[in-house]
């Protein structure tokens, strides 16, 4: 079997439609999740347990089950209580919901990693309670949440992938439709892994420069 | 006789069955430096938090300057919980400094000392900035303006908390075991600071392990022991033998060799 | 739904347990020996290990799996595509894992193995007998939460035909009209396979905690 690098130069369009899909539902799935993360943190942490209990209890059943199921029950489930959508949608929906779970509880052991003491001390010199998580609690947990916020964006592209099981156009499902059509399935999916290899490399990278640039601001031991 | 720069009164501090605080009664004077003393747990820390206003009492009053802090007695004997502007009013008059420094590792020295002065006061980004460096000259750290904490040895960290704290232009500072947390060659430049403060007759209450800095520098001693006051008074009283059996005990364990000379 | 519906999906629960369960156990033992390959600092042992590595983080299982099934035949293996799908579970996981293991060797107090070394162990041994058993110590909960990565994952088998919770729930669905109550019935069995396993997770760190000095 040998690789024929001419039937990829000929679908590269179809390919770049493919990855530009993957990129859009990433980065809006990343975006949506960090926002629907923080608010269901500060929720859970400045609300009371009313408030904490239930959306803790949905926090662990979003992350205690598949991606894939999740997506099922949107997509097949959805039209029986009159939510009809096309998979595109439904993919970006599902993806931001679930890595909100992931985020909120990167926000949460991020709020519950500023030492208290850093609160007292503005509470001291007499900032209000906003004043106090807007400037102070926001800015020192994005530090803290830096690391493991690149790593979940990095399995968040990953399970992207996911959503080519429901039709959605994205890298995968495009790169093996043309595998299949070109009878050159192998040689598509090791070009789907190279591309997705790339892109994680790539990412890893940046996010391992951003660390770096901000390590000077990390906490001083004492 | 002046009125009393922060008066305690039938203090009582309890962690649900724990009593941490029973039953103090204690003034301490205006631009005079009072320091408490005792063993780990007795107290201390927890009654100069409660000055603070960062741990609330169960039960008796403090005022600062002659203004009840956080609560206030009723005619017919009840404790009510004053508004939220006035606690910060009263609070103002209080600066704080910790042991562990808690500097905002976000920001500069200079932006720790001046963050305050902008957000809570208003002031102007450039005066605040001036005033800020105004307080960091104080501390000998105006080359360090620009450093993060992280930058900064403990001891130069600690130099800054009190130029945040000051920075606010409090009546009374509140130390809280400020050089605990320092390597011990660098808690001098840390009392250093600290007694040019009071040369200055700032008035200052410190909760220290260090029993040089509180007899040469104290003028008032309070000595805790099991969440209860057992004495207060000048220096020259309390460490004069006979010592109580506690305060001799306590001595014993915590007493380094020099400072054994000036006592 | 009916209760025959239900048993259904628990019969196919055995499989996704035990496609896991092989996959961990094959991934943690191949983990061991990628491990033990990085931390021999040759270069010839190293620079693979790294590339295997990267290669199965950096690329989503999905792929994977559909690489190995359609690779397999190719070079001549011809297995059953259950046999595939743990290949490619294993693959993925032991990747994960030697990753997990990194920190957890890297916190192994050098005094420790020098400790050993003047003892007179020699490296193989001072390897399995002192750094693997802290190592595992301080990377046992890391392992826990790849077994239910591992578990969440194994659904994505059902792409490759095999019958187990999801590929089950997706045929229910599809012959009865009633795909709320199965995907929900079948989220509720991972999630409760789940929580097992946090249990177990749980109950292995305290005993552990006990004989740690």
């Amino acid at each position: 079997m040998m690789f024929d690098p001419q039937v990829i130069i000929e679908k590269l369009p179809e390919i770049g439609s493919g990855l530009f899909v993957t990129i859009i539902l990433w980065a809006a799935g990343m975006i949506g999740g960090v926002a629907l993360g923080f608010v269901v943190a500060t929720l859970r942490r400045f609300c009371g347990p009313a408030v904490n209990l239930p959306l803790g209890f949905v926090v662990e059943v979003l992350r205690g089950t598949p991606f894939l199921i999740q997506i099922f029950l949107l997509y097949y489930g959805g039209p029986f209580v009159g939510l009809m959508l096309d998979p595109t949608p439904c993919g970006l929906i599902g993806l931001t919901v679930y890595s909100a779970a992931y985020y909120s509880e990167i926000f949460r052991a991020g709020f519950a990693a500023v030492p208290p003491g850093h609160v007292e001390a503005a509470e001291c010199l007499g900032l209000t309670r906003m004043q106090i998580i807007r400037r102070i609690q926001i800015p020192e947990m994005a530090l803290i949440v830096l690391p493991p916020a690149v790593n979940l964006s990095v399995i968040l592209l990953k399970e992207s992938a996911v959503l080519s099981i429901i039709t959605v156009p994205e890298l995968t499902a495009t790169v093996s439709a043309i595998g299949s059509q070109q009878y050159a399935f192998l040689e598509a999916i090791f070009l789907l892994a190279v591309i997705y290899w790339v892109l994680v490399e790539a990412t890893d990278r940046l996010g391992r420069l951003a660390e770096h640039r901000l390590a000077r601001l990390r906490f001083s031991k004492a | 006789m002046s009125l009393p720069a922060i008066a305690v009164k039938d203090l009582v501090k309890r962690f649900g069955e724990t009593t941490v605080l029973q039953d103090i009664n204690l003034e301490f004077p205006q631009g005079k430096v009072s320091c408490l003393i005792g063993p780990s747990g007795s107290g201390k820390s927890t009654l100069l938090r409660c000055l603070a206003f960062l741990e609330e009492a169960t039960s008796g009053m403090i005022t600062i300057n002659g203004e009840a802090l956080g609560f206030f007695q009723t005619p017919d004997g009840k404790r009510e919980r004053l508004p939220a502007a006035q606690i910060r009013t009263v609070r103002a008059q209080t600066g704080m400094v910790f042991q562990q420094f808690n500097l905002w590792p976000h920001m500069t020295a200079l932006g720790n000392v001046s963050e305050a002065l902008k957000t809570v006061h208003k002031v102007p980004k450039a005066e605040a900035e001036e005033r800020a460096m105004a307080q960091l000259r104080k501390v000998g750290l105006e080359n360090r303006a620009n450093h993060y904490p992280s930058q900064l040895s403990g001891g130069q960290q600690q130099r800054v908390a009190i130029a945040r704290a000051l920075a606010l232009e409090p009546k009374i500072m509140l130390f809280d075991e400020p050089t605990s947390a320092l390597d011990p060659e660098l808690t001098g430049e840390v009392l250093n600071v600290m007694r040019d403060l009071a040369a200055e007759g700032m008035t200052m209450v410190v909760v220290t392990h260090e029993i040089g800095f509180a007899a040469t520098v104290g003028q008032q001693i309070s000595f805790l022991d099991h969440g209860r006051l057992l004495f207060s008074g000048p220096p020259t009283e309390i460490f004069a033998k006979p010592r109580h059996p506690r305060l001799d005990q306590f001595l014993d364990t915590y007493l380094d060799r020099g400072a054994s000379m000036l006592v | 739904m009916t209760l025959k519906l239900f048993t259904l999906l628990l019969q196919a629960a055995i499989s996704t347990v035990g496609i896991s369960l092989v996959s961990i156990a094959i991934g943690f033992v191949i983990a061991i020996l990628l491990s033990a390959a990085r931390l021999s600092g040759k270069a010839i042992y190293v620079a693979p290990t790294q590339l295997f590595i990267s290669f199965f983080r950096g690329v989503p299982l999905l792929v994977q799996l559909l690489l190995i099934y359609t690779l397999l035949p190719v070079i001549g293996i011809n297995v059953p595509s259950v046999v595939a799908a743990i290949i490619g579970l294993s693959l993925c996981t032991a990747a994960y894992q030697a990753e997990n293991m990194r920190g957890g060797f890297e916190s192994v107090p050098k005094g420790l193995i020098e400790a050993a070394e003047v003892t007179g162990l020699n490296p193989t041994q001072t390897f399995f007998r002192i750094r693997v058993p802290i190592a595992l110590r301080l990377t046992l909960p890391a392992l826990v939460n790849e077994a239910i990565m591992i578990l969440k994952s194994s659904s994505l088998v059902s792409v490759v035909g095999i019958i187990e919770i999801t590929k089950m729930a997706q045929d229910l669905a599809s012959s009865t009209y009633l795909p709320i109550p199965i995907f929900l019935s079948a989220g509720l069995i991972y999630l409760v396979i789940n929580w097992v396993i946090a249990m177990l997770g749980r109950y292995a760190e305290k005993s552990l905690a006990g004989t740690s000095a």
